[in-house]
C-alpha cells in the first residue's frame, strides 16, 4: 500500500505540474530568455556600428541596418517583456512612442545645444525621450539633423544611445539569469513572484496580450481611429525609418511565439484553430501591405485594407484574452493600455 | 488483493482526474450573494449620482464667480474665479472612476474633460508653443478669428455659443483640438505656462477680460463670451450625465440595475483598475515624469495636478469602500464591494484596504509637496531625483493595488474584466 501511495504521489506529480509547468518552463527557457539574448546581442552590434560610422570605417548604409536589427529584436521582443523589462521606466528607455508633440526632436536638439560634447552621465541623466531607439531612430532618418555632415554635432549621442541601449540590455539579462532571478521565478515554484506555474503563465500571457493591444494601437493610432478617421501619418511607430509593418511583424511573431508553445494546452481543438487562423490571417495580411504604413494610412484606397487587419488583430485579442484566458481558467488583469 | 489493487487504481484514475481536470475539483459555493450584490451596485449608482450632483453644483458656483469676474474684472475676482474651478475639480476627478466601464460616461467625457489639449486652438500662444505635429488647428485661436479655413473647409466662427464651440472640439479630426469643457476653461483663466518645469502656473491678467482702455490680449469681447458660454455648456453636460444616474427613470442606471449582476460588478472593478493603472499611473504621472514633460501634466495650466490625482485615487476608494464624501460635509455610505470580498476573504479585504489607504498617502505627498511651493511640474523636473521618487512612490503604490483589485475580482469570481470584451460573441 505505501508503494502505491508513492507511486500515486509520483504519477499525480507528473501528470498534474507537468503540462502547464513544462509549457512554462519551455516558454522561460526556450522563448523569452532567447527574445531577451538576442536583443542584447543586436545592441553589441550597434555599438560596433556606432563607433565604427564615427570613426569613418562603416557606411551609412550599414550603422541604418544594425538599427533596424536592434529595432526588430526589440519589437519582437515586446510581447515577451514578462518581468524587468516591463517595469520601473525600462521599456521607455527603448523607444519613446507614441510622440505626438515631437518631444524627441526638441529634446535631442535641446540636449546637444546645452552639451556640445555630451558626456554619458549626462545622458543618463536627461528624459528617456532621448536615451533611446526613438532619439536614434530620429538623427539617423530625419531629414533635418542632416547627419552626414553632422557627424561631430551627433556622435556623441549615438554613440551615447547604443552604450545605453546595451548596458539597459546586460543589466535586463542579469536580472533574468541571476539566482532566484526572472528564469528561477518562471521554472520554480513557489517563489516570491509566482505562488504555481498558473500564476506564472498567467504573467506571460498577460504581457503577449498586452502586446497584441499594442499592436493595435500602433496600427489604430496612424489610422487616425483616435481621431475621427482623420489619418495621423506622424503618429505612426517609426515614421522616420518607415519601417512600421516591419516592427508589427516583428511583434507578431514573438506573440505567435508564446501561443505556438500554449498550443498544447488546449483541448478545444475549434479554439485551437480559430487562433492558428487568426495568426495567418494576420501575418499573410501585414505580408500583403505594398508601401510604408505612414503612406498607407493616407491613401484612401488603402483604408479597407487597413481596416480589416485592425478588426483581425481585434478578433485575436479577444480569442486570446477572453476565450483562451476562460478555457485555461487564466485571468489577464489589467494592463497598461486600458484607460486609453 | 485484486479487488484491492482495482480499487487502487480507481482510486489513482478520480485523483488524477480531480487534479488534473480544468474544471473545478468540487462545486464551489457562489462567489457572493446575489441580492446583496444587486444592492451594492445600486448603492454604486448612489454615488455616482452624488459625485455627478456635485460636480454639477460646483460648476455652478463657477459660473457665479465668472460673472463677477466678467463685471470687474481685477485680479481679487480672477483669484476667486481660479479658486471655484478648483473647488470644481474636487467632486468631478473623484467621478473619472466611473468613466472606464460605463460607456455612457465614457462617450460623454470628451466634451467635458478632454487633456491634452494645443490651447493656441482657443486663444493666444507664445511664440515658441509646442503643438502636435500635423495639427491643422494648433494655432486657429478662435477668440480672434471670425472665421477659419481648414483643409477645404471654411468655418464661419463669428457667433460664438455652445454648438459651435462643441462642433470644434477634434476638429481636422486631432484629439488635442479640445474647445470645451474643465481645461479650456482652465486656459482661459490662467493662461499658458510659461514656466516649464520651473515654478509658477499660468500668469493670465485680469485684464484679458476687461474691455475699453485696460484690456489686454485683444478680442476681449469674444473672451468673455466664449468663457460664458464653455463654463454653460459644461454645466448643461453635467446636468445630462445627473440625469442618467437618477433613480426609477428610463436612463443608464436603468440599463445598469437590468443587466446581470456579474456585469454591475465587473464595471465597477474594471473602472478602478483602469483609472488606478492605466489613466492615473499611466498617462497622468509615468509619461510626464518619463519624458520630463509639462505638456503631459493634467492640470498644466493652474498647476493643480496634484489635488486632480488626489481626488482620482479618492474615486477608486470611494467604489470600493461604497463611500463618498460630499462637497457639503455629508457622507453618502452604503453595502460595497468591500462587504463582498469581505464575506469570503476577509483578508484579502484588509489587504486591499491597506493598499488603498497606502496610495491614498503616496497621493498626499504630491499634495504636501504643491502646499510647501513644489509642484508636479517641478517633481518631473530633470536632475530632481527626489521629485521622481515622490511621483514613482504614487505610481508604485497605484500599481500594487490594481494587483489587489485583480485579486478581489477573482474572489467575487470575475475573470475577464474588460466589459468591452468580456461578453462578445462571434
Amino acid at each position: 500500500m505505501q508503494r502505491l501511495i508513492v507511486l500515486i504521489t509520483t504519477l499525480m506529480l507528473a501528470a498534474c505540474s507537468d503540462p502547464r509547468q513544462q509549457v512554462t518552463t519551455q516558454l522561460a527557457d526556450q522563448v523569452l530568455l532567447p527574445a531577451h539574448q538576442q536583443w542584447q546581442s543586436r545592441n553589441m552590434t550597434l555599438l560596433d556600428s556606432t563607433r565604427a560610422w564615427c570613426s569613418g570605417d562603416q557606411e551609412l548604409a550599414s550603422l541604418k541596418q544594425a538599427f533596424h536589427q536592434s529595432q526588430s529584436a526589440w519589437s519582437r521582443l515586446q510581447p515577451l517583456m514578462v518581468g524587468p523589462l516591463s517595469e520601473g521606466n525600462r521599456s521607455w528607455q527603448v523607444q519613446f512612442w507614441p510622440d505626438k508633440r515631437n518631444m524627441v526632436a526638441r529634446q535631442t536638439e535641446d540636449l546637444l545645444d546645452e552639451f556640445a560634447d555630451l558626456t554619458q552621465p549626462q545622458l543618463e541623466g536627461a528624459s528617456v525621450v532621448v536615451q533611446g531607439l526613438t532619439a536614434f531612430e530620429y538623427v539617423l532618418f530625419d531629414e533635418q539633423t542632416a547627419v552626414t555632415e553632422n557627424r561631430d554635432r551627433y556622435c556623441p549621442l549615438l554613440t551615447g544611445i547604443a552604450r545605453h541601449q546595451l548596458t539597459l540590455s546586460d543589466q535586463v539579462l542579469a536580472l533574468w539569469q541571476q539566482p532566484e532571478g526572472m528564469l528561477d521565478k518562471l521554472t520554480s515554484f513557489p517563489n516570491a513572484r509566482y505562488a504555481n506555474a498558473d500564476e506564472a503563465l498567467g504573467g506571460i500571457l498577460r504581457v503577449q496580450v498586452t502586446g497584441v493591444d499594442t499592436l493595435k494601437k500602433k496600427l489604430g493610432t496612424p489610422m487616425g481611429r483616435l481621431n475621427s478617421g482623420v489619418p495621423q501619418p506622424y503618429q505612426a511607430e517609426a515614421w522616420r525609418s518607415r519601417h512600421s509593418t516591419e516592427n508589427l511583424q516583428a511583434s507578431l511573431a514573438g506573440a505567435q511565439a508564446v501561443w505556438e508553445r500554449v498550443r498544447s494546452l488546449v483541448g478545444d481543438a475549434g479554439l485551437v484553430a480559430d487562433i492558428d487562423q487568426a495568426y495567418k490571417t494576420i501575418r499573410d495580411q501585414l505580408e500583403a501591405l505594398p508601401a510604408p504604413l505612414m503612406e498607407l494610412v493616407q491613401d484612401p484606397t488603402r483604408q479597407a485594407q487597413l481596416q480589416s487587419l485592425y478588426q483581425n488583430l481585434d478578433a485575436l485579442e479577444t480569442l486570446q484574452q477572453d476565450d483562451l484566458a476562460r478555457h485555461l481558467g487564466i485571468q489577464i488583469g489589467f494592463n497598461a493600455n486600458d484607460g486609453d | 488483493m485484486l479487488s484491492r489493487v482495482s480499487t487502487g487504481g480507481l482510486l489513482l484514475a478520480s485523483l488524477l482526474l480531480s487534479a488534473c481536470s480544468d474544471e473545478p475539483a468540487a462545486t464551489p459555493a457562489p462567489a457572493y450573494d446575489e441580492a446583496r450584490a444587486r444592492l451594492v451596485i445600486n448603492h454604486y449608482a448612489d454615488l455616482a449620482l452624488a459625485a455627478y450632483s456635485d460636480a454639477l453644483s460646483e460648476a455652478r458656483e463657477l459660473r457665479g464667480q465668472i460673472d463677477a469676474l466678467l463685471a470687474q474684472p481685477n485680479a481679487e475676482t480672477l483669484a476667486a474665479a481660479r479658486q471655484a474651478w478648483r473647488d470644481a475639480r474636487v467632486p468631478y476627478m473623484q467621478t473619472e472612476v466611473f468613466r472606464f466601464g460605463n460607456a455612457v460616461v465614457d462617450e460623454w467625457e470628451g466634451q467635458v474633460n478632454a487633456w491634452p489639449l494645443d490651447e493656441g486652438l482657443i486663444d493666444y500662444v507664445a511664440d515658441d508653443y509646442q503643438a502636435v505635429m500635423g495639427n491643422p488647428g494648433a494655432r486657429a485661436n478662435i477668440i480672434a478669428s471670425q472665421s477659419l479655413k481648414i483643409g477645404e473647409q471654411q468655418l464661419d466662427l463669428s457667433e460664438l455659443d455652445a454648438d459651435l464651440l462643441a462642433s470644434l472640439n477634434e476638429l481636422g479630426g486631432s484629439e488635442v483640438n479640445v474647445a470645451t469643457g474643465y481645461h479650456a476653461i482652465e486656459f482661459l483663466l490662467w493662461g499658458q505656462d510659461l514656466n516649464g518645469t520651473d515654478a509658477g502656473a499660468g500668469e493670465r491678467p485680469a485684464t484679458d477680460f476687461a474691455t475699453g482702455e485696460a484690456a489686454t490680449g485683444g478680442h476681449n469681447d469674444r473672451r468673455r463670451d466664449y468663457l460664458t458660454v464653455v463654463t454653460d455648456l459644461l454645466i448643461s453636460d453635467l446636468e445630462a450625465m445627473v440625469a442618467e444616474w437618477q433613480p426609477d427613470q428610463d436612463n443608464y442606471r436603468a440599463d445598469l440595475a437590468a443587466d446581470s449582476v456579474e456585469n454591475g460588478l465587473r464595471k465597477m472593478l474594471f473602472g478602478m483598475g483602469s483609472l488606478s493603472l492605466g489613466e492615473l499611473a499611466g498617462e497622468r504621472m509615468k509619461v510626464a515624469l518619463a519624458a520630463h514633460s509639462p505638456e503631459d501634466e493634467h492640470d498644466c495650466f493652474s498647476d493643480n495636478t496634484h489635488f486632480s490625482h488626489f481626488y482620482n485615487g479618492k474615486g477608486i476608494e470611494n467604489v470600493y469602500l461604497g463611500e463618498y464624501q460630499r462637497v457639503n460635509g455629508d457622507t453618502v455610505s452604503g453595502p460595497s464591494l468591500s462587504d463582498l470580498v469581505a464575506a469570503s476573504e476577509p483578508q484579502l479585504d484588509e489587504a486591499l484596504k491597506a493598499d488603498l489607504n497606502a496610495s491614498e498617502a503616496a497621493l498626499q505627498t504630491l499634495v504636501d509637496s504643491a502646499a510647501s511651493g513644489v509642484h508636479f511640474d517641478q517633481l518631473i523636473a530633470p536632475g530632481n531625483a527626489e521629485g521622481a521618487a515622490t511621483v514613482n512612490g504614487a505610481i508604485d503604490a497605484l500599481v500594487e493595488q490594481t494587483t489587489r483589485i485583480e485579486k478581489a475580482a477573482l474572489v467575487l469570481d470575475i475573470q475577464a474584466l474588460n466589459p468591452d470584451t468580456a461578453n462578445h460573441s462571434f
